[in-house]
């Protein structure tokens, strides 16, 4: 077991953890934030994507304790003094999201993006979102919140 | 019904925030983990099981394994519908022990459930435990498992054969051929995939010993169907089970019915007196979720001179895996026996059904269930008919297609088709897609070095008529007010908090946001169906309209008491009642709230109503480019033209058309669950080897509406949540086969994969 500190939406935690607890179990299951989600086990579908020091990594393919001093931002910690972030404002808005399984990850993944790239092509959105598998939109209005998001990031 | 048209959706809120609840959030004080050890093999005899090296692993509390099955009499699955052939014969349907006892019959099949304190310790003592088998020889191919020399699966089922069905006239369709100026032959099939919601299954399983009765924590489809099929092969009585049903990850019909791992969650609880929770990994699921499709198929389409059709005769040849699933019958047998004329008016048709077990994962349904399997084949025949023939495609359809006078129409293999307008629907796509200008565009392809190729496909499919012959929907107000709607259905992503208290809140004249939608609350005693084939808003959705208008009747004594008047000279709308001078006034929600000390309120109801299957229809057109250097399709364009009868949400219904053309494109392209045709190995058994649609597959959709009321409930609804999926395997299908045939090439099948079509493309050259 390996004690660890990390701040997690601004709030320090400090937990004892065993060396092969992966950082997305850590957040569910010891820091009860089940906003993230496990949709597969070969970091192909994305659904447990979160922000470490303000990239978006997939929490499942990172041990917690390589995540030691960092900053961690997940889907609970997007919105902001009640108002939601631009990215899940356009997933709304634009019916992006249908279960909503792989929503956490895909506005993670997409807030990630256009933090990088603010002015995204469409190639460069296809690309940007590989790793990110949704089953119930067939993506298109997913692309759509995409642009919708990156316009008023770009504005705001 | 007026529109409602919304972009956003009233569940939205807590899903985009982290704040939605799936089957894996859920955690019971002092649970438990399991595992399960799954077959390695596809087919063999079990000789001994030792589990006790397992036990001796760091955490492990207990191993449970085919025996602990066997004791329990967890064999008997339920299966919703039986079939009986014209001699009498049924369906065989052998058993299923929830751990394998005696026999593996599949890669993926549970053999052993590890319990532990923690899921990796659970995990870990896996390999530990030691299992002999003893191999036998494997068909995963349904020719391989009905060859004289396969061997049999089932002691209990000669040759593989689960049944022979027929429908339809074969004796007319016979002299129909004989009499034919053209016959068209097909053969080709719907590949075996898997559904791959994004959430993995889960169950929390507990057991109150004082009270005998089970509290199961999961995602569904519904709430009573699965509590039937658990009680039915658990022998648990219905209502000492206590299912906990919040957010669905996706289910697509693969969440339909009941599965091994529920029972055998089941026996672990009631033995170890503490909650046991199992979370699937994504590789587990591929080998043990209930896969989809998977039918072979053979077509003869017999024609005039004129191109009229005569007669068709198809055969089918359904894998349904190593065991009979609750709900994989009737998909391939019902749903596609209702259809199989398609939209046409073809006066003789035939159709022979072979059902046989593979040394594979149990079929089910999957979104469309037999429904895009029949329109496939049948959209595909006429394609190549009118290749044959030299008729433009849409001309041939035309020709043929069932007229507006002839509605309502009986279909000679079982379908009555409520009015359709085919015609309507393929004359607003023309346009819509340039099929005039086509050619120019193959032209200007071709000089670019592309293949570009144009399909069509016109469809139709019949919804769910339901498990419970009614639906019931309650109405209730709680003790702050509020109305709350109860329902059985459970949305997996449908929308339907939104668009079923659209339905409630527009029939009473309130707003939205003063009514509330809760489905398959446990506790709630109403019954009707689960959430699947397209059934929901036509059926529940309707119910809630009739509990809304009821709701008004209900009030209305109440009302006329409030306001001194004689409940005759009371007026209902815009969510109030008013005297006929409109000088007394009292709002609905206001008379609700003056009795909300009075337990049970009175204006509480349970309504019902019994709404049958539906017949979504529509017209897809799909233009695709391919890079003959790479085999790799494009899709250019996908125009969709829908009725899906009134709509009650435009957002909504277009985000299912939009997922259900993409999971069709899916399984055209690429999605195809893989088995090795020795070893019965499962070769695609991640996201890393089965395709999934990934962003850009379909840029977009160009959507139109051509609705034709339903008259067959009271909202005019269809259906849409499978319709997308029915229409895009034809028409991309038939795209891909246009850009190709000038090569000669005619007989492709799905998945056009880069590398078959490459394939094709250099053998068409050789020749």
């Amino acid at each position: 077991m390996t004690k660890i500190e990390l701040t997690v939406n601004s709030a320090k935690h400090t937990r004892e953890v065993e060396d092969r607890t992966l950082l997305v179990d850590l957040l569910r299951d010891h820091l009860g934030l089940t906003g993230t989600h496990i949709g597969c086990d070969t970091s192909q579908c994305g659904c447990c994507t979160v922000h470490v020091n303000g990239r978006a990594i997939k929490s499942c393919t990172m041990l917690a304790v390589q995540a030691r001093g960092a900053q961690i931002v997940t889907i609970e910690g997007m919105a902001k003094d009640g108002r939601l972030h631009p990215v899940q404002q356009a997933f709304t808005d634009c019916h992006g999201l249908q279960c909503g399984f792989c929503t956490p990850g895909m506005i993670m993944a997409v807030a990630a993006l256009l933090n990088d790239n603010p002015h995204p092509s469409d190639a460069e959105i296809y690309h940007g979102l590989e790793g990110n598998l949704c089953r119930c939109t067939g993506y298109i209005n997913i692309i759509k919140a995409v642009k919708q998001s990156a316009g008023v990031l770009r504005n705001g | 019904m007026s529109d409602t048209h919304t972009a956003s959706r009233r569940e939205d809120l807590r899903l985009i925030t982290g704040r939605g609840r799936y089957a894996s959030d859920w955690n019971l004080p002092g649970q438990l983990h399991a595992a399960f050890l799954r077959s390695d093999r596809a087919h063999a005899e079990i000789v001994s099981v030792n589990a006790a090296p397992a036990l001796e692993r760091p955490g492990v509390v207990a191993v449970f394994t085919g025996a602990d099955a066997i004791a329990a009499g967890y064999t008997r699955f339920p299966l919703m519908a039986n079939f009986t052939n014209r001699k009498g014969a049924s369906l065989l349907k052998p058993e299923r022990p929830v751990l394998a006892h005696g026999k593996v019959r599949f890669v993926g099949e549970a053999v052993a459930l590890v319990v532990a304190e923690s899921a990796l310790a659970a995990h870990d003592a896996l390999d530990a435990i030691e299992i002999e088998y003893r191999e036998l020889s494997a068909s995963v191919h349904v020719d391989d498992a009905l060859a004289s020399s396969a061997s049999q699966l089932h002691v209990d089922v000669p040759g593989n054969l689960s049944l022979e069905w027929e429908a339809g006239d074969d004796a007319a369709v016979a002299k129909a051929f004989e009499q034919a100026a053209h016959v068209t032959r097909i053969k080709i099939g719907t590949t075996r995939v898997v559904a791959s919601p994004m959430e993995p299954r889960s169950y929390v399983v507990s057991y109150d010993a004082a009270a005998a009765s089970y509290d199961v924590y999961t995602s569904a489809q519904g709430i009573s169907l699965l509590r039937e099929q658990i009680a039915t092969l658990t022998g648990v009585p219905a209502e000492k089970l206590r299912l906990h049903l919040r957010d669905v990850g996706g289910s697509f019909g693969q969440r339909s019915g009941v599965y091994p791992e529920h029972a055998a969650l089941m026996i672990a609880t009631k033995k170890l007196g503490r909650p046991v929770k199992w979370v699937s990994t994504r590789s587990e699921g591929f080998l043990s979720d209930a896969h989809g499709r998977a039918i072979q198929m053979s077509g003869e389409l017999a024609l005039d001179h004129d191109g009229r059709f005569l007669a068709a005769r198809y055969e089918f040849t359904c894998d349904m895996g190593a065991y009979l699933t609750p709900g994989g019958p009737s998909g391939h047998l019902r749903n596609v026996a209702k259809c199989m004329t398609g939209v046409y008016r073809t006066p003789a048709l035939y159709g022979a059904w072979k059902v046989v077990f593979t040394n594979a994962a149990p079929i089910s349904a999957y979104r469309g269930a037999g429904r895009p399997d029949i329109a496939y084949v049948v959209e595909r025949l006429v394609d190549k008919a009118a290749s044959e023939l030299k008729i433009d495609r849409a001309e041939l359809r035309r020709r043929n297609f069932i007229p507006l006078d002839a509605f309502p129409y009986k279909s000679p293999t079982g379908g009555v088709y409520e009015l359709s307008d085919f015609a309507g629907c393929l004359d607003k796509a023309l346009p819509a897609a340039d099929w005039a200008g086509f050619e120019r565009r193959r032209e200007a392809a071709r000089k670019a070095g592309k293949l570009r190729g144009i399909g069509l496909a016109v469809v139709i499919e019949g919804t769910g008529a339901g498990q419970y012959p009614q639906d019931q929907v309650a109405l209730e107000f709680d003790a702050q007010g509020k109305l709350s709607i109860y329902t059985t259905t459970l949305s997996g992503g449908q929308g339907h908090e939104t668009t079923f208290a659209a339905v409630v809140a527009q029939t009473l004249g309130v707003a939205p946001e003063a009514v509330t939608l809760r489905e398959s609350v446990l506790g709630k005693e109403i019954i009707g169906n689960n959430t699947g084939g397209s059934r929901a808003l036509v059926a529940t959705g309707s119910v809630c309209k009739l509990a809304a208008q009821k709701l008004i009747e209900r009030a209305r004594p109440l009302a006329a008491e409030a306001l001194e008047l004689e409940p005759s000279q009371l007026e209902y709308g815009e969510g109030a009642f008013r005297s006929r001078d409109c000088e007394k006034v009292i709002g609905l929600l206001d008379l609700a709230q003056k009795h909300i000390s009075k337990n049970p309120h009175p204006l509480n109801l349970i309504a019902e109503g019994a709404f049958g299957s539906t017949f979504p229809n529509g017209c897809h057109i799909a233009e695709v480019e391919i890079d003959p250097d790479t085999g790799v399709t494009e899709i250019v364009s996908y125009v969709a033209v829908d009725d899906c009868g009134n709509v009650i949400n435009h957002s909504i219904v277009e985000g299912q058309v939009h997922g259900g053309v993409t999971q069709g494109a899916g399984q055209v392209f690429g999605e195809h669950a893989v088995y090795d045709r020795d070893s019965g190995q499962l070769l695609t058994g991640s996201f890393s080897d089965y395709y999934m649609p990934r962003a850009g597959l379909i840029r977009e959709i160009h959507l139109s509406e051509h609705p034709v009321p339903s008259k067959l409930n009271v909202l005019g609804a269809k259906g849409v949540g499978e319709s997308g999926c029915t229409a895009s395997l034809p028409t991309l299908a038939n795209a891909t086969m246009d850009a190709l045939r000038p090569l000669g090439i005619q007989d492709l099948d799905m998945p056009f994969t880069p590398s078959k079509v490459w394939h094709a493309i250099q053998a068409a050259k050789v020749k």
